[in-house]
């Protein structure tokens, strides 16, 4: 039974992954949404029937771009890895900031 | 040109075929949801994920020529081929590997006439464990590993397909109900906007890691057969032909797109909204990556279908067709056996007749069963017109797609 065990300790990593990158990114993007919301005002947010709703803040549309670029340097580090991994490289975070190292 | 070549040729075109199956086949695992969210029009989508699939094709370097070692024992572990069936310019390794990839195709276009996702892979291991227990036995398939690693048919196959669709599955879940959390008091014509951009995204990641994981596994098939019959010699590396075809082979595939899975997958489901498909793609996404990285093999038919699963879990008050997961689930279970006995089957035919003469036979049944399920496919065609169709319309005949017949 020891593919069982060891079965188990590589899925709760791809999990661990999982959710940092596949349910966290969305949340950012998500947060994005809302914070670009929060910026247009109006008709963007929900509001009752007849007012106009409320104001738009610049703030929240800064915030919103924010989000939305941490999304997309996710996504760039996705494709990253991907092409890496094809060309026998792999994606080290050893610097905190990823560099691209031969696998081993 | 001698016997074996002739063999050799039926080989490649039917490792091609396969191939071309596994695109249409999995086109809906990144498409489905972008699709019927109207986030994409369906001729865009499969466009832009037949493209992705070709450059991830082309990324796909690594050379995958053990594919086989998973699960059958006709290579040794550097990639050659096993010394004792190479007799005859490996007439009796091309045999077992014919009648491996007829299995895998026979139940990959089964599977899509009932509009059922199943795994690509499962049935590609599938047919060659059927043929490889009719050719060499049951001593043939290595069933479990030796306990170092993650390996043989139970390690490879078994576990994580049970395994891959929960984690998705999970990952979707909270990633949906976190967005809707989030997105609470934003106008949803805004969010929808907003969010079919982050699904057309996050559904091309998907089609890339497709492309790079699925496309070489073909080639590492047509190199052994290469290898076999002493075309080719140089285990490090694949020829850039194989290369070409098999990325050209997928692509096209995926372009002419598996209109009636991805209905079952973008429909038949979950209603489903931009914030869940989102969600859903992104946690295929990054469950295929990471457990590649891992080197934790799976299915991305059984990763997506879970996510897509998951994103109706996750969404408060949103309907799942349990009836549909169960028959995806029931036709995941057969997937392995059933093509395994195809498999076998056609070497056992094969054998009987020997030689050129059989192979010739074992492909012309599988020209004739893919035919007949091709004319059979257009009684009730499903295309990109159609294709978003109302799940539960009443106008629709009882027996039109695979969500609805018995």
């Amino acid at each position: 039974m020891h593919n069982l065990t060891l079965a188990f300790e590589g899925a709760w990593k791809v999990l661990l992954a999982g959710l940092i990158l596949g349910a966290g990114l969305p949340a950012v993007f998500a947060l994005g949404i809302r914070s670009l919301a929060y910026g247009a005002g109006g008709e963007a947010e929900v509001h009752e029937a007849g007012t106009t709703g409320p104001r738009g803040h610049a703030i929240g549309t800064a915030g919103g771009y924010v989000a939305f670029a941490l999304v997309l340097l996710g996504i760039a580090l996705g494709i990253t890895f991907v092409v890496a991994t094809g060309f026998g490289k792999a994606l080290s975070f050893e610097h905190i900031y990823p560099t691209i190292v031969d696998k081993h | 040109m001698t016997e074996t070549t002739v063999v050799l040729i039926l080989v490649v075109i039917t490792a091609l075929g396969f191939d071309f199956t596994n695109g249409f086949h999995d086109t809906a695992n990144a498409m489905a949801t972008s699709i019927a969210t109207g986030a994409l029009r369906p001729k865009v989508a499969v466009l832009l994920s037949a493209v992705l699939n070709l450059v991830g094709a082309f990324l796909s370097v690594e050379v995958a020529l053990t594919v086989t070692n998973a699960v059958v024992k006709i290579q040794n572990s550097d990639g050659t081929p096993k010394a004792e069936l190479l007799a005859d310019g490996g007439q009796a390794l091309l045999l077992i590997v014919l009648a491996g990839l007829v299995g895998g195709i026979l139940w990959n276009l089964l599977t899509w006439l009932l509009g059922l996702p199943s795994s690509s892979s499962h049935a590609l291991f599938g047919g060659l464990i059927g043929s490889a227990i009719a050719g060499l036995g049951w001593a043939g398939v290595k069933w479990n590993g030796d306990g170092s690693k993650l390996d043989g048919v139970v390690g490879k196959v078994l576990l994580p397909a049970v395994m891959s669709p929960v984690i998705a599955g999970v990952v979707a879940a909270v990633g949906t109900w976190v967005i809707y959390r989030i997105t609470l008091g934003v106008a949803k014509r805004f969010t929808e906007n907003g969010f079919r951009w982050g699904q057309i995204g996050s559904a091309s990641l998907v089609s890339l890691a497709h492309g790079t994981n699925d496309a070489q596994k073909t080639m590492g098939v047509i190199t052994l057969a290469l290898i076999a019959s002493g075309e080719w010699t140089d285990t490090k590396n694949i020829p850039l032909w194989v290369k070409i075809a098999c990325a050209l082979a997928i692509a096209l595939g995926t372009y002419l797109g598996g209109w009636r899975i991805i209905r079952t997958l973008g429909k038949g489901l979950v209603e489903i909204s931009s914030p869940q498909g989102m969600a859903a793609e992104s946690a295929s996404a990054a469950v295929i990556l990471a457990s590649s990285h891992l080197g934790f093999a799976l299915s991305t038919t059984h990763v997506a279908t879970g996510s897509i699963l998951g994103s109706g879990v996750g969404r408060p008050g949103a309907k799942v067709r349990w009836a549909v997961a169960g028959r995806m689930v029931a036709a995941w279970l057969i997937t392995l056996p059933a093509a395994a006995v195809v498999g076998a089957v056609m070497w056992w035919i094969g054998d009987l007749i020997g030689g050129l003469g059989g192979a010739l036979v074992v492909f012309a049944i599988l020209a004739a069963l893919a035919t007949y399920m091709f004319l059979r496919s257009r009684r009730e065609p499903v295309d990109h017109n159609n294709v978003n169709d109302e799940w539960d319309a009443p106008a629709e005949a009882p027996k039109a797609t695979a969500g609805a017949a018995s």
